[in-house]
């Protein structure tokens, strides 16, 4: 019998009738497994009675193919095939705003939940998690090489075009206006405030200790190489630093 | 009667009612929803506090205090339970956003806080609390988050040794609702978790950030719009600018009460406790008239990811479900927030509904922005208005400030500041505590 192109169900997880799932059983266990184990898991599933206010309550439910209460029945129920599925497009639509989290009458935190589940779609280097993440590239790079997540370079007419003409509502070069906020940490236009050289040396080893790179490098690796460059001119940086003080004190 | 497909089974059945009685009919849905009980009905919910004090007494972790030096103020939250909210020494824990994006926002309450003579610190040895990264990427995990926080908070605590004085001097005001939330989540975890204690102090040991070998827990995390909270009186009496003929909506923040709900503040004084009293309280305090408005519950559409690569939920959100419900149901002037995502989805968003049919505007400013304006700050120098898109121009002329004499002022004091030195509100030499550029005490002096 031949098929079409599918549907996007049959497309991930195989024919619901005669096709082999795509994933062997194993490891959608293993995928279940990882997030299941985070210390996380139980206090944010809790039971479900399949109420919906969850789901009543959610801001992308209004605007996705989403629901948080399918998401935590999938959890709930153990059905490894459903929460798969989830991780190819669903999880991406959450928008973290913990409503769902605050109105569950079983204390469950459906957005929570999802946030276990996009850990373990990078841990798997699911194709979702890249294709979702590629146009966040720019903001990754920025936060793990400076501790900031946004800087005023970034916002500029190309990147922002729709949030119209009114980038400033004073016309002066980029620089000139950042020096004329009265805090001078903020006289910066690479980072949102001046990053202590030590800060961002410290930050490294959080991000290295706690298997963030490895997490970036599986997603993306060119950007995974641009930032360890970036960290080891720092580290260069510090060293020379700590050089010139230990001569300076001698 | 006639059958109708409504997704709701072949019983369905058009009950046919008349307006009003279809108002009584639901009227038990707005009961609910407007009172705080739909938070506090849930079982199982305990203060971590507990759990941290006997921490400290079983010698695992060392409590950073709010000490009667930081001139506490008490308030009760959700549960009526107690929360110190210190008012001087504060260490400022800035938001990325809100310093990338919205300049003025950090620039006010430092302005606010100079007017009240409060004693603070604004250095550059701090990371944002990479949430934001978190919330839209899924890049980070418990561990990293729970490091970052610790490390902050450490620094917060050390900071005050670089001008000579001790630990402990400082207590962090931290700027980001996100970083609230997030910090107050991870925080329970810690409390919860010996295996994520132990995990993350063998990270704090690398980083010489351990206190007697042991991890150190911040007493309370305390949010700058908590801050407002408490001095809001305090505030009102240096109001310059008359605004009871401001019609204010109030966009409470879903990171800020949301998140670890059991933490914020609730006040009998304010809507009969049945919101979030920050921002309302001080609104209400500067004589404003706050206009409640039926999708106050809702988030402001930020998403994390969808403001940076999925912006049509973002705004579309923003503009049907804020911009617009504050403008026709509530007619406001202004729409207050106290968080950094929320003021810049609701501020920036308005413009392109323009080009969907969809034009709508509201001046959108944070609360201690407001508060500064109307207690005389320059709306360009301090509260940086130029930096919102949204008609804040508008709510100016209402409140008889003379914006367009103010921008001239603006324009010529960047001319003035091209090759001079910039009006600071405080002394640049002690953004510096370690490292590169680090001037010791003695030299400072």
């Amino acid at each position: 019998m031949s098929h079409g192109p599918g549907t996007r169900v049959q497309k991930h997880i195989g024919d619901p009738v005669g096709g082999e799932p795509p994933l062997p059983r194993a490891k959608l266990e293993e995928i279940f497994a990882d997030i299941q184990s985070d210390l996380r898991f139980d206090h944010e599933l809790n039971g479900c009675l399949n109420c919906g206010i969850c789901t009543a309550t959610c801001p992308a439910a209004h605007y996705y193919d989403f629901s948080p209460r399918e998401i935590v029945q999938l959890l709930w129920t153990e059905n490894l095939e459903g929460i798969y599925d989830a991780m190819q497009e669903k999880i991406w639509a959450c928008a973290q705003c913990y409503t769902c989290a605050a109105r569950c009458p079983f204390g469950n935190s459906p957005g929570g939940l999802i946030m276990l589940m996009r850990e373990t779609a990078i841990k798997h280097q699911m194709k979702s998690a890249k294709d979702v993440l590629r146009p966040f590239s720019r903001v990754m790079l920025k936060l793990i090489s400076t501790g900031n997540q946004l800087s005023p370079d970034m916002i500029n007419k190309e990147h922002f075009a729709d949030w119209g003409p009114n980038i400033s509502k004073v016309e002066a070069p980029l620089k000139l206006l950042r020096k004329a906020i009265p805090m001078p940490t903020l006289n910066t236009t690479a980072t949102a405030w001046e990053v202590n050289l030590k800060t961002s040396i410290e930050l490294y080893t959080i991000w290295e200790m706690t298997g963030v790179l490895k997490q970036l490098e599986g997603i993306d690796e060119n950007l995974f190489d641009v930032i360890t460059d970036i960290m080891d001119e720092k580290r260069e940086d510090w060293k020379d630093f700590l050089a010139d003080q230990e001569e300076s004190n001698d | 009667m006639t059958e109708r497909l409504t997704g709701h089974g072949s019983e369905w059945r058009d009950a046919n009612l008349s307006p009003t009685e279809a108002k009584i009919a639901t009227s038990w849905v707005e009961l609910k929803v407007d009172k705080r009980s739909m938070l506090t009905n849930k079982d199982r919910v305990k203060d971590v506090r507990d759990a941290m004090w006997q921490l400290e007494k079983d010698g695992e972790i060392v409590v950073h205090r709010v000490a009667d030096e930081h001139q506490p103020m008490m308030v009760k939250t959700l549960y009526g339970w107690d929360k110190k909210i210190p008012t001087t020494r504060l260490w400022h824990h800035k938001s990325c956003g809100q310093c990338g994006n919205i300049p003025g926002y950090p620039a006010s309450l430092l302005w606010l806080m100079n007017r009240m003579n409060i004693e603070y610190l604004d250095e550059t040895d701090q990371t944002s609390c990479t949430a934001w990264n978190y919330h839209g990427s899924g890049i980070g995990n418990l561990e990293s988050l729970a490091a970052v926080f610790l490390r902050n908070f450490h620094q917060a605590y050390v900071a005050a040794q670089a001008q000579g004085l001790p630990a402990g001097y400082y207590f962090p005001l931290v700027h980001c609702g996100t970083s609230f939330g997030n910090y107050k989540e991870v925080r329970a975890y810690l409390l919860h978790s010996a295996k994520l204690r132990e995990r993350v102090r063998t990270i704090l040991g690398k980083l010489g950030r351990l206190v007697d070998g042991k991890l150190l827990i911040p007493e309370e995390v305390v949010h700058y719009s908590e801050w407002l909270h408490v001095m809001r009186e305090r505030i009102a009496g240096m109001r310059e600018i008359d605004c009871s003929g401001i019609r204010a909506t109030i966009h409470p923040a879903c990171h800020v009460y949301k998140m670890v709900p059991e933490d914020a503040i609730y006040d009998d004084s304010v809507m009969g406790g049945n919101r979030l009293a920050n921002s309302t309280g001080l609104m209400q305090s500067l004589g404003a008239q706050v206009i409640d408005y039926s999708t106050w519950y809702d988030c402001c559409g930020f998403g994390f990811r969808h403001i940076i690569s999925e912006r049509e939920f973002t705004r579309s959100f923003a503009i049907d479900r804020k911009i617009r419900v504050a403008v026709e149901e509530a007619h406001a002037d202004v729409m207050i927030g106290h968080d950094t995502g929320c003021i810049t989805t609701l501020d920036k968003n308005q413009w392109i509904g323009k080009a969907a049919g969809k034009a709508v505007e509201l001046a959108v400013l944070a609360d201690c922005q407001f508060a500064a304006l109307v207690c005389g700050a320059h709306p360009y120098k301090i509260v940086q208005s130029h930096w919102h898109a949204s008609p804040i121009e508008t709510l100016m002329d209402k409140l008889g400030i003379d914006w367009e004499a103010k921008k001239a002022e603006f324009v010529a004091y960047l001319e003035q500041i091209k090759s001079g030195k910039p009006e600071n509100l405080y002394d640049p030499r002690r953004m510096i505590t370690s490292g590169p550029g680090y001037i010791p005490l003695k030299s400072l002096s």
